[in-house]
């Protein structure tokens, strides 16, 4: 037996060179985890009911069919380190400069011009109860993506006002015990609310602009929708077929805020006059660790009245649209960590 | 001054020495372009620590 606070976490913050070939240890970092599951692995056995000439509809034999691997959530206050690798294993196309700290510049890849097409950077996950001689739990899954990700962003005290979700998948493959030794846990450098420094949503600013009063929350969402991954040679885990690939599909970006409403609000004339702009979020926490996501040209979708708390709020919907000279949107994020996705 | 990277173009005849920030950035990125390392001729000299006697 063992207490689920035992559960460690590893995973790699350097990019696999194949999805089928491990991270090696220096590129795996150990953090905490929110979400307080383990990541579980689900082979799926099938049986012959459906198959005539039995002499019955009733099913004689079991079958190894697959690994069915559920999406695993880490969750996380949002930090310098986790937004830059979150993005980075998300979107896929990464530029880093800088000797410490370093700066990376990241976009949504595009498959016409993505080395590896449709499919994105690969990482190793490791959870280890207790490694050693009498692991309760040691294991490496290999081929692991990023599906997607949220950053909330609230108005309240603390790390919970700056979160980030990140989902991810994974094939079917994995070694156990992991063979990997967790390095120290990382001490990332978290943001919170209070340290947003810029804040312009299509023209508006929230930040000093108005009334500077006027910010309640933010939601921006990431999806890459990834398709099935298996196909003839996809490969095989004791037995059971595993997934070789996973190539994003119709990818998702979405954003939405509440804001207060103030005498002059500008987002309904924004909104029906199909105004648009760019947006800017920045959260700087010192010269070392900030991020900043930059829509290069976001309109309204819906701007709904409502309450919050009793205050009189706008929940807004942004389109954010394809420019065609800046894309859709750049993420550039400030951390100390070298060797993120690289 | 922002620091300096080299971008391939997607149809791998050009490189290019930007400006690392986001305005110089994307419009590369967003069109393909990509990271590469340093051309060898642009690398700063090896400096040899101790030489043979």
């Amino acid at each position: 037996m063992a207490n689920i606070s035992e559960l460690l976490n590893g995973w790699g913050f350097g990019k696999q060179t194949a999805i089928g070939t491990a991270n090696l240890v220096a590129t795996i970092w150990r953090h905490t985890n929110l979400n307080t599951k383990p990541w579980a692995k689900v082979p799926v056995n099938e049986d012959d009911r459906a198959e005539i000439g039995k002499g019955h509809e009733f099913p004689t034999q079991l079958f190894k069919s697959h690994y069915n691997m559920p999406a695993y959530e880490l969750s996380k206050y949002a930090s310098s380190e986790f937004l830059a690798w979150a993005l980075s294993f998300s979107m896929g196309n990464v530029v880093v400069s800088g000797s410490g700290p370093y700066v990376y510049t990241i976009v949504p890849a595009l498959g016409a011009t993505n080395p590896t097409g449709l499919e994105l950077p690969y990482f190793s996950f490791v959870q280890q109860i207790r490694p050693g001689g009498s692991a309760v739990l040691d294991e490496m899954l290999v081929g692991c993506a990023v599906k997607g990700w949220k950053l909330s962003i609230k108005n309240s005290p603390g790390r919970a006002s700056a979160m980030c979700a990140v989902e991810c998948v994974t094939t079917g493959q994995y070694t156990s015990p992991s063979g990997i030794t967790l390095p120290a846990i990382s001490t990332p450098h978290e943001f919170n609310a209070g340290m947003i420094s810029a804040l312009t949503f299509n023209g508006i600013n929230y930040l000093t602009g108005g009334s500077a009063k006027q910010f309640v929350s933010m939601e921006a969402s990431w999806e890459n929708n990834f398709r099935p991954g298996f196909f003839p040679g996809s490969g095989a885990q004791d037995g059971y077929q595993i997934q070789g690939r996973f190539e994003w599909g119709d990818r998702a970006f979405a954003v939405q805020f509440v804001v207060r409403v103030q005498a002059g609000s500008t987002e309904y004339a924004n909104l029906i006059n199909l105004t648009t702009g760019t947006a800017t979020f920045t959260m700087t926490r010192d010269a070392n660790n900030s991020f900043t996501m930059l829509i290069q040209k976001m309109g309204f979708n819906v701007a709904e009245l409502g309450n919050t708390d009793g205050i009189v709020t706008l929940q807004i919907t942004g389109v954010q649209l394809y420019d065609p000279t800046n894309g859709m949107v750049t993420m550039t994020v400030t951390t100390p960590l070298q060797g993120i996705c690289q | 001054m922002a620091d300096l990277v080299f971008m391939k173009s997607p149809q791998g005849d050009e490189i290019k020495e930007v400006e690392a920030t986001a305005e110089a950035l994307s419009p590369l990125m967003s069109t393909g372009w990509h990271q590469v390392p340093a051309p060898v001729a642009a690398q700063k000299p090896v400096v040899v620590a101790e030489e043979e006697k």
